[in-house]
């Protein structure tokens, strides 16, 4: 018996037949039914593929509106608008240029980059020439159709901000997808004709807010003209609504209380994570980027040095300064590292080897314990601490504890991170040894630190709750656009929870209380409507007759409802004129906050002597 | 050496044949591409046109060394394959819900088509080396473990399309090699008494609308257990006749009631095992209207594109459904409505006639092979060949279930063209390595 694999092959002729056969059978029926559907059958399918080709174009779903806490006026809403289409197969391809010229000068644009829109196959779906057209021009075209044979129009609304200024880094704007986005997002459900949020609230939920599209189809006559009935196939879904955590009152009040300076404000609830207001100075105004000169005015923007497009509370970060002196003492009292009553004499200097480092108040603030240098904001005190009790890692761990150098986690986009810097850090990214002078810097909030506005309302946020900070948020919650049911809440989520005792932060409490009522600027804070604790700060920045400007701080110090207490924090950049002004702004927006006042009514209350004239009144770098 | 080993032994109407296809591929992945604007949104074209390349490439390799060595290492290709099955399991990627991929998407393989052929060699070279006692049910049972082991390999993946074409290999070569027909009837009953009594119930309840008993005994656990139970009841009692009468009638019943207790048994798994989407495709196979707007609409939008083609086609670029992005999986799935679309009947047949001389000039080479090994190859390319181009084209006319094979030659993907390359490749090989035509 022969088991060799090549010898001669013998298959049965039978077997082969049969398959042979099979092959054969089956290529027969593929080919009939083949035959039945594309011959004999093709005029069902054809009007098939018609009724959905020709007839149908896209139903645009109109896209949610945003509210603030408040939900009565929208911040951002849509106008009625046109926009004017062709289809490429019904218009006149002889004709073409005149035809778009005579429209092009209708519309008020340029005919060539009309032209450009049309693609050469003669396809039956309408193709957007132009959007943002206005009812006279549409009846215009309408009482002239037979001039423009293809044309035709169909409702778009656009984007309209009642509120911009400030609120347009929150709010952001929409426009046409671009192909990168288009690229990116296609599996999600954009198409080459969609609006898409392109910054703050309208990028972050554009998913919410855009809704889903439709199909409609449309009855045309033997011309193409006189459109008859529209008859949704599918019918849109309209986005949803967005309601903010912000209040437009409280929005409004910081941004005159900052008022055209370099800066940014936030108030925040600590009790939820909830951000009341937050205003970026410069602005902008979105509006604009639906006119005619929107291309011109966008440039202008990006060209303009101070950066208008930059959301200073989130996407710019600036040295801590002494407002950094509270995760200090935070860590002092947590380690035990020095004795918070054991007090260290101030003579207005530290020697560290051959560098004299110099504290801000010269003559010295003689002896001080550590609630004292809290109040007095004394470098030399925290210098000590630092320096010789504390140490870079130590520093380093509470700030990070604290919730410095890593992102928010606010729902808008850009955020950044900021920078905790430590030894390892230093030499890996300067090359650098640490030295002494670095641990003395970053004691007193100076040298590479790094943070947002929003990371200081943050660490503000958790040392009145005592721990845990709840990740900032502007999205209250989402409406349904016909019902207004809401139909998802933002509840508040923990973004930290450190493991810091509650003595320590009332101990911390108390001495931030002393700041704001027996410190410097104890008379600025002259309203009386409710307790403040706070931090100033004032950083270096490389000028020598201007610093930049913190104040952060929180009211009412003591509160029976934690939902009451508010955080605030203001920021002003160091390129405006020197006027302390930190302070004094949270003082007008705790009295506007509390007394339920205007901005204009503030001034009137608190009488503010500063407000024109404070420059000359305190002129000294005092904190 | 052969002396009439000369350049005219190559078959030239194969290459020609695939040349052809290959053509039609890229011209299609291309307007597959386009979008409604009639602008080109996607580099697939391109990438394909690079896989048909390398692929003539990997062919000539293919066809340079001489079968016999396929018959040496046969069982180490299978182990490779193997191999490679299992580590994409373990680390593979993600593609569509199917740990498939091996390397990044886009530039990584599937190792699972290219088991296909390993799979095909190592069985033609089992079934040559047991060609003289083949007919015993313990080499078929033998056999019958080189696809299984692919198979669920696959189906762990999980990827049932890829996993069937298994099955029409084996049936192919164990036919061709000489096994006995009841070894082979048992498996394709089995088969058919599974899907019957799959889609039966949902027959019943989708499509039908209505409570019918055959949904009450399908949906019912202990019902459909005490019925498993009769039947292997029935097997039990048969088996034991059979032994004391020997009588031939014991022996059918038996075999018989197996049929029905392993199908029953099978088609119990399946209800559990399957997803939620593969139970709708099924259904939209039996009536696309029953949701035409969610898993009916791939059928109904394919069904449109190929019946409104008509003869010629609407023109080539200038489908209307596959631009305006009705049809998804265009480029590689639907790849066929999209050429009856735009070239029509006409087309189609173009496409039609190129598989079907491939398969012919399949058969003439298998029998025309010197040896059994090279024949029972050709044999499971055949088979191959065939089962996708079935499944998909049926599929593309709403003939046969979607199960989400390529069209071999035609549908974008580089995996599946070298996988299909190579096959052309190994039937040229047999050819040219024939000694002589035997009539």
């Amino acid at each position: 018996m022969s088991n060799n694999p090549f010898e001669n092959q013998s298959i049965k002729k039978e077997r082969l037949f049969f398959l042979v056969l099979v092959v054969c059978v089956v290529f027969v029926i593929f080919t009939g039914y083949l035959f039945s559907m594309q011959i004999t059958r093709w005029m069902e399918y054809q009007n098939q593929a018609w009724a959905v080709a020709r007839r149908t174009s896209e139903a645009p779903a109109l896209r949610g509106e945003i509210y603030d806490r408040n939900y009565d006026t929208p911040l951002a809403s849509n106008v009625d608008s046109f926009a004017v289409s062709i289809v490429p197969a019904e218009t006149d391809r002889q004709n073409l240029p005149q035809i778009i010229s005579a429209l092009a000068s209708i519309l008020g644009t340029e005919a060539q980059t009309l032209m450009n829109k049309i693609p050469q196959a003669d396809v039956f779906q309408a193709i957007e020439l132009k959007d943002n057209v206005s009812y006279g021009q549409v009846v215009q075209i309408a009482s002239n159709i037979e001039d423009f044979p293809g044309i035709s129009w169909s409702s778009k609304p656009v984007r309209h901000y009642n509120h911009t200024a400030s609120l347009s880094h929150i709010i952001g704007y929409v426009g046409n997808i671009n192909p990168e986005e288009l690229h990116l997002l296609y599996n999600k459900g954009y198409a080459a004709n969609s609006i898409i949020g392109k910054n703050g609230i309208e990028k972050e939920y554009d998913l919410i807010l855009k809704g889903t599209p439709g199909l409609k189809s449309i009855t045309v006559d033997a011309k193409g003209r006189n459109v008859q009935e529209e008859r949704y196939i599918k019918a849109p879904v309209p986005g949803k609504n967005i309601v903010l955590t912000i209040d437009r009152r409280i929005q409004e009040l910081c941004e005159k209380a900052l008022g055209e300076r370099m800066g940014s404000v936030v108030v925040l609830k600590p009790a939820t994570g909830e951000i009341l207001a937050m205003v970026s100075y410069p602005s902008y105004d979105t509006n604009r980027f639906y006119t005619p000169d929107s291309a011109s005015y966008y440039r202008t923007l990006l060209e303009n040095g101070n950066h208008p497009f930059l959301n200073r509370c989130i996407q710019s970060a600036n040295a801590p300064a002494s407002v950094f002196k509270t995760i200090m003492m935070t860590a002092s009292l947590e380690e035990n590292a020095f004795p918070p009553d054991k007090k260290i004499d101030c003579t207005g200097k530290l020697v560290l080897g051959d560098r004299t480092f110099n504290c801000h108040q010269k003559s010295g603030h003689g002896p001080l314990n550590l609630s004292d240098a809290l109040m007095e904001s004394c470098d030399v005190y925290f210098w000590e601490l630092g320096g010789n009790h504390l140490g870079p890692k130590k520093i380093e761990q509470y700030s990070r504890m604290m919730g410095l150098g890593e992102k928010t986690g606010v729902d808008l986009p850009g955020e950044v991170a900021g920078l905790v810097p430590s030894p390892e850090w230093k030499l890996e990214r300067i090359n650098e040894l640490w030295v002494g002078g670095d641990t003395y810097n970053m004691s007193i909030g100076q040298g590479y630190t790094q943070v947002t506005t929003l990371q200081i309302a943050d660490l503000i946020a958790m040392i009145v709750n005592e721990g845990t900070i709840y990740t900032p948020h502007l999205l209250k919650e989402v409406r349904d656009v016909v019902t207004g049911e809401v139909v998802e809440e933002r509840t508040p989520r923990i973004l930290h929870k450190a493991d810091i005792s509650s003595h320590t932060f009332h101990e911390l409490k108390k001495a931030m209380r002393r700041v704001v009522a027996e410190g410097s600027i104890r008379r600025l804070f002259n309203n009386k409507v409710v307790e403040v604790a706070g931090k100033t700060g004032t950083g270096e920045v490389g000028y020598t007759d201007r610093w930049t400007s913190w104040f952060a701080s929180f009211g009412p110090y003591q509160a029976q409802n934690p939902e009451d207490q508010v955080v605030v924090v203001v920021m002003i950049e160091a390129s405006n004129e020197w006027e302390w002004w930190a302070p004094k702004a949270s003082n007008a927006i705790y009295q506007g906050i509390f007394a339920n006042q205007s901005y204009e009514e503030v001034v009137k209350t608190l009488d503010i002597w500063y407000l024109n004239n404070g420059t000359d009144v305190i002129r000294r770098r005092s904190e | 050496m052969n002396s009439r080993k000369s350049f005219l032994t190559f078959d030239f109407i194969i290459i020609l044949a695939i040349l052809c296809l290959s053509v039609i591929s890229v011209c299609f992945i291309y307007s597959s591409g386009l979008n409604s604007d009639g602008v080109n949104t996607s580099f697939e074209f391109i990438k394909q046109i690079i896989w048909i390349v390398t692929g003539l490439g990997l062919m000539t390799l293919v066809i340079v060394f001489d079968y016999k060595y396929f018959y040496d290492f046969a069982y180490y290709i299978y182990g490779i394959c193997i191999f490679m099955l299992i580590i994409t399991l373990l680390v593979g990627n993600k593609v569509n819900g199917a740990r498939s991929w091996l390397g990044l998407p886009g530039v990584g393989i599937q190792p699972s088509e290219f088991t296909k052929l390993g799979t095909i060699i190592a069985l033609s070279a089992f079934c040559a080396k047991n060609r003289n006692n083949i007919r015993s049910i313990v080499v078929f049972l033998r056999a019958a473990l080189i696809p299984a082991l692919p198979m669920v390999l696959i189906l762990a993946q999980p990827d049932l399309g890829t996993s069937l074409v298994y099955i029409p290999i084996f049936l192919v070569i164990l036919f061709m090699a000489g096994t006995k027909i009841r070894y082979l009837f048992f498996l394709v009953a089995c088969g058919i008494g599974v899907i019957l009594f799959t889609i039966i119930p949902m027959w019943s309840g989708y499509v039908l609308k209505q409570e019918t008993f055959v949904v009450t005994i399908f949906s019912n656990q202990l019902l459909m257990l005490a019925i498993l139970g009769a039947c292997l009841l029935v097997v039990i009692l048969s088996a034991i006749g059979w032994f004391a009468f020997k009588k031939g009638i014991y022996y059918w019943i038996c075999y018989s009631f197996v049929i029905i207790s392993v199908s029953l048994f099978v088609a119990m798994l399946a209800q559990k095992i399957l997803k939620d989407y593969q139970i709708m495709r099924l259904v939209v196979f039996l009536d696309p209207d029953v949701d035409p707007q969610g898993a009916g609409w791939n059928i109904l939008q394919s069904l449109t594109a190929i019946g409104s083609g008509g003869l010629f086609g609407k023109g080539f670029l200038k489908g209307t459904q596959s631009h305006y992005h009705y049809l998804p999986q265009q480029s590689n799935d639907f790849i066929f409505s999209i050429i009856a679309e735009e070239i029509g009947f006409f087309g189609s047949m173009v496409v039609f006639l190129c598989f079907f001389i491939i398969l012919i000039r399949g058969f003439i080479i298998a029998y025309s092979s010197k040896d059994s090994f090279g024949s029972y190859i050709c044999f499971g390319i055949i088979a191959m060949f065939f089962f996708h181009f079935v499944v998909n084209i049926g599929m593309a006319m709403g003939i046969m279930p979607i199960t989400g094979i390529p069209l071999l030659f035609l549908s974008y993907g580089g995996s599946s063209l070298w996988t299909s390359m190579m096959a052309a490749g190994i039937l040229i090989n047999i050819y040219y390595r024939r000694y002589g035509f035997k009539i």
